[in-house]
This record gives structure tokens, sequence and C-alpha cells, in this order.
């Protein structure tokens, strides 16, 4: 049952084996599995329930939809944007697809520094296959790379660039590149179209709109979740109470340790901190002809010639294409006024290329002044700082390469323009400085990260709480460090892990 | 700290105001006759105001119609209405802010939208460049609610190439 709530509706009271809170790459794996052997799981998901049928491929319909804050979530002093869903399915009905296991050289990174013994390969391997097989992963072949993915591929060749064609969870993608605002044809296999049909199917019960605002706990041990019914269209509507005496928080890493800071039953000072974004910054090429980026799948193709995670498990950057509509696209580039428009007159002639940092800087998350807005603090450290001003270089090399005349970096408040021939080192000169240059982050994590001590984490290997029985955690926030590739994978099974633990539990 | 209406009070909420949100308490100021009608979201001046700002948002010259001759307004006023409203109720203060803010910020006894077009683009400037973050974000959450809102109208489209939403999606006409 899948049943979206309204302000009208009245009071739920509801008992369950276990109450999962989020519906995204943890939630729903996690809800699905658990539903699957036969027990009771209630979902509480914050935001609507949308479908394919609601997916108009319109920026102004489907940002505020999608996505936190309408997609204008940043941190604290406004130097990073931070792009998260909210709405049945997460993060993963907007994410591009990139489909990556987390890489040996993090897991071993995680097992000698963080005490996970038992995250091996080998031990991960059953849950890799799991979620591969439900998501349908495959290879992305050469063909069905769109113009800007070729382009790019063709100039990281022409450099002597390590790179490659990924995989990707799409089935019967007809390649029409709206996979940002959610994709109209049921061809992005998200969790929407996958786990969360698995668990409707076993019996869960899925409430959307169903904001969930505290925990509490009783002699250590987890025992009910309260929140609220806050409509889709932000009306606020009956309370909720879900006893369970296992509670999965899976609502990401910037609500799931605000959701638990709030309630008060997890004192431990690691909750919120350790925050890592993979902050990227996207430069901005103009071809003489047009490339219409954003028809397609928007990304196949990866530069991952800078980053070597056998050499160096804690730093380096990847490359990545990245394409946009028009409402993202003018947002990217900075400033206003006719020089922006003027960019923009050559919207179809634009394709992107972003630098994407595997970051060794923290921050943290606290509550901020309500639930829909918590505060998320981030500093760049130096040495970060330097190796995406590195990264912005090879991307402008990269773009040039592939046959861009001219590359905008997008330094605040004035662009830098970049001609053929320029000298590229003006870039490592400026560098990057919070606040001076527009940066993203689609991955905000490690804010209650695994580990095998409570005086350096939040969760134990298995992602339970050390403070508290029952309470887990399955999203991005247990990654014990930056995971320097896309996390999509590695969320869905490290919550599938988490799922076969509570169960061999409930049984 | 309880903003106040003054001047002294624009200053102190300048610069020392920990959350747009504070700013809501500003709705207080008188409001100017509009032609426009009011929105969902917003009041008739208030969507003056907005459209005052992002017509130097966004100037296309000749090459394609301006932000107040579409649909643009609306589109705004639509957008606000769907986000949650914690985070839109700051807007409308935000907008009165920059309209008598030329005042404090810019010693200029014009207001915004009765200024020069250089001068509200100097204004503007000085709101993006302001070492106050919470100008800085104010600024970017009108100009990027500009920008989504106009380039989401399908008249503009032909003049930056774009070719618009496919039709062979579901829920398409």
């Amino acid at each position: 049952m899948i049943r979206e709530l309204t302000a009208r509706d009245g009071d739920l009271v509801l008992d369950a084996d276990v109450c999962v809170i989020g519906s995204g790459a943890g939630g729903a794996v996690v809800a699905a599995e658990i539903a699957a052997a036969g027990h009771r799981v209630v979902v509480l998901e914050q935001g609507p329930h949308w479908t394919s049928s609601d997916f108009t491929q319109r920026e102004d319909e489907m940002l505020p939809k999608l996505f936190e804050e309408g997609g204008m979530r940043q941190t604290a002093d406004g130097s990073v944007l931070v792009l998260q869903g909210r709405n049945i399915g997460g993060s993963t009905v907007h994410n591009l697809c990139y489909a990556f296991r987390t890489p040996d050289p993090i897991l071993a990174l995680w097992r000698e520094e963080h005490g996970l013994e038992e995250l091996t390969p080998q031990a991960m391997e059953p849950s890799f296959a799991r979620v591969e097989r439900q998501l349908k992963i495959k290879q992305i072949h050469e063909a069905e790379l769109n113009v800007l993915n070729r382009k790019i591929r063709d100039g990281a060749r022409a450099l002597g660039y390590s790179g490659f064609v990924t995989r990707h969870n799409r089935e019967g993608c007809i390649g029409a590149g709206y996979c940002l605002l959610g994709c109209s044809y049921d061809a992005k296999q998200s969790m929407l179209v996958t786990y969360i049909p698995k668990a409707d199917a076993a019996g869960a019960q899925i409430y959307a709109c169903a904001r969930a605002s505290r925990i509490e706990a009783s002699g250590g041990r987890a025992q009910r979740v309260l929140g609220q019914v806050i409509d889709r269209h932000g009306e606020e509507g009956a309370s909720i109470e879900v006893r369970a005496n296992t509670i999965v928080v899976s609502a990401g890493a910037v609500a799931t340790p605000d959701l638990l800071l709030r309630s008060g039953i997890v004192p431990n000072p690691q909750l919120g901190a350790n925050l890592h974004l993979h902050p990227s910054v996207l430069l901005a090429g103009f071809w003489e002809e047009p490339i219409h980026a954003y028809r397609g799948i928007p990304q196949s193709y990866y530069i991952d010639e800078f980053i070597d995670l056998e050499k160096n498990p804690h730093a380096g950057y990847v490359l990545m294409p990245i394409s946009g509509f028009p409402g993202l696209s003018a947002v990217n580039l900075p400033g206003f006024g006719s020089d922006h428009f003027a960019s923009m007159q050559r919207f179809a002639h634009m394709g992107g290329l972003l630098v994407l940092l595997h970051d060794r800087s923290q921050g943290h998350v606290a509550p901020g002044s309500d639930l829909a807005r918590p505060e998320l603090h981030y500093a760049l450290r130096a040495d970060d700082a330097a190796l995406l001003a590195e990264g912005m270089v090879h991307c402008a090399k990269v773009l040039f390469a592939a046959g861009a005349r001219q590359v905008v970096v997008p330094y605040l408040p004035e662009a830098l323009l970049l001609e053929r021939g320029d000298d590229l080192a003006i870039l490592t000169r400026r560098g990057v400085e919070l606040g001076k240059i527009a940066l993203a982050s689609t991955h905000p994590q490690s804010t209650c990260r695994m580990g095998d001590d409570p005086k350096h984490a939040v969760v134990d290997a298995f992602g339970e709480c050390f403070d508290v029985s029952g309470l887990f955690v399955a999203d991005m926030s247990v990654f014990p460090t930056s995971l320097g590739a896309p996390p999509q994978v590695t969320t869905a099974a490290l919550a599938d892990r988490t799922a076969h633990h509570i169960l061999s539990r409930l049984s | 700290m309880e903003p106040k209406t003054t001047r002294r009070g624009f200053l102190a909420l300048a610069g020392a105001t920990a959350s747009l949100a504070a700013l809501s308490q500003l709705r207080a100021l008188p409001a100017q006759a509009s032609a426009l009608p009011a929105g969902s979201f917003f009041s008739a001046d208030e969507l003056a105001i907005f459209g005052s700002v992002a017509e130097r948002i966004v100037v296309p010259g000749d090459a394609a119609p301006r932000f107040t001759q579409t649909r643009a307004l609306e589109t705004v006023d639509r957008m606000c209405t769907a986000l949650s409203p914690p985070l839109t109720e700051p807007l409308p203060a935000l907008l009165r802010l920059v309209e008598y803010g030329t005042f404090v910020f810019d010693f200029r006894f014009a207001r915004f939208s009765r200024s020069s077009a250089e001068q509200q683009d100097a204004s503007l400037r000085g709101w993006m460049e302001s070492r106050f973050a919470l100008r800085r974000l104010g600024f970017y959450a009108l100009r990027n609610l500009s920008l989504l809102a106009y380039y989401a109208q399908d008249e503009v489209w032909p003049a930056i190439g774009y070719a618009g939403p496919l039709q062979d999606r579901k829920g398409a006409a």
C-alpha cells in the first residue's frame, strides 16, 4: 500500500516490526527486503508520491516537486548548492544513474582505518549482486553516448587521459535526456519503480507526506517514531505515531542527523559531524555548432585519470560530463543582465564538464530553525581547494580538446571566459575559495559514520547506533569517509546488508 | 533581535540578522499601488517589485520577450506556492528590503523600482557582492527564481535554441 497523506487525514497510530524513515536508495531497500521476508514494515516519507505521469520535463514544475528546498538548499554561508530528493524514491528519482560498486581501496580503507573488518568485497558481494539485479544495472554501449559524452570521450583520449563508459540502471531508455527531472518513461530503474513496488507488493505500508519529527527510545532501546502530516502543498495535518522496536533512519546525510539530533537520544559528538560533500565545479564549454547536450543519456563517460585510490584512498577527483536544461543552466552561469543572456543565447551550443572532488574537507549538520531547513556548515581545506583548482585546469583542457571554442569558469561575481590558447594556469593562480566560485554537491555523506569505536563513529558495521539498540541508519550518512565515486550502489548495498542483519535478528 | 521598520532597523537586519526568516516582520511596510493582480503567494505590489528586479536579472534586448512580457511572474508565484512555506515566507520581506534598501545600502533616495536601470544594476551588484552572506543569499534567491521562471517560458526557447519537452511522455496531452 502506498498512500499519500493529506492535511484532512486523521491521526495515524500504527504498530510495526520495522519503521523506515525515508524511501531513497537506503530506505527503499531496507523496506523491501524486510517486507519480502514477511515482517510488518511502515515507511514514512516526508515528500509526496510522484509517478512518471507527473514528470512533465519542465524545470519550473519539477524542481519544487523533486528537490529539497526546491533545489535551492545551500550550506549556511551560501557557498555550496546541495541537491537532494524529497519524494518517494528519494534522490534516485532525479539522479543520473551512474552505477559503481564501492571501490575496493575504499573498502580497504574502511577496514583498516575504521575497524570495519567485515566489509570485504567478498562479504559485500551478495548485497551488490542483489542490488544490481533489482536495479537492472548494465553496461552502457558506446553507441548510446550522446553528442556531449562522445566529445568529452574524444577530448580525453586526445589528451591521453584515462576514462571509460560507465554502467547504469536504465532499461528501455529512449534517450530523452530528462533524467534529472524524473523519468517520464519509467526507464530509469530508480527506487520508485524497483524496490518501492517490491516493498508494496510484499505488504509494506508506505506513507508519503509523512514527516518524522522525533524518535523516542526507552531503556536504551528504540521505541517509537512521532511525526506529522505535511501535505504536498505544505499544509500541516494530523499527527503520526509508529510503534516499532526496530527503527531505520534513511533520510539522507542531512535530514538523518538532524532528526537524531532533535530527538536527543544519541549522545554522540560524532553525530552530524564529518560531513563530506563531494563538492563539484562545473565548467561550461561552448562549441561552434549546436550540440543539444540536453538530449540523450546525460552522463555515460567518466574520466578517472586524476584519482588513484590504490595509491591514495583519501584524495583525488574525477571529471564527469553534465548538461542541463535552460533554467538550471542559467542558474549555473554566473552574473546577471545582458551578458548572462548572451551566454544563454548559446544554450544549444553548451555542454558541461564538472570536477567532482573526493574530499578530505569536513563540515557538520546542525538543526536549523525548523525541520525543513537543517543547517549545513562546510569548510574547504587548502589542499582540497588546490585539487579542485587543478581539476578545473584539466576540465578546461578536456573541453578545448573536445572542440569547445570557449570555456566559462563560474567565478563569482564575474565569470572567467577562457578562449582556446589562453594560459590555463590562471585557474590555479586564482584557485578555489568558498563563496568566490559556484560549487554544488549532490552527494552529502558521512554524518553518522560507521565504525567499530563509538568515540569515532555513530553506528556499527551493520548500521546500528551504538547508543540505542534497534535504531539503525541506512543511507549515505554511514560512509566512514568520502566515497570518491558515485554513491547509489554503495548506499543500496550497505542498506541491503543492514536489512539482512535486521532480518537475522527478527527471525 | 526584533526587526524594526526604521533605517536603523534595516541596518541592523542587513548586518546581523541570522536568518531570512526574521525579515518576515517587514511585511508591515505600506504597499504600493500596482496594476498587477495579486498572485497566490505574492501580493500585487510584491509582484511589481519582483518584476522590476527580474527585468534587470534577465536583459534579453530585442532577442526575446522581456521578463514582464511573459508569464514568468505567474511562474514565480506558482513555484513559491509549491515550495515549503518556511522556505518562501521571507521572500515578500526580502523584496521590500530590495525596494526600500536603496536608502540604506546605496545612499539613494529613490526606491529600487523607481531608479534608473544603471542604478538598479548597481544596487543588485551590491547585493550580489555583499560581504554579508545573508544579503548574498537574498540576491541569489531572487536571481535564481527569476532565471528559472523566465527560461521556463516556451516563447523564450527559440532565442536560446532549446527544443523543449518531448511530447511522447506519459501524461502528455
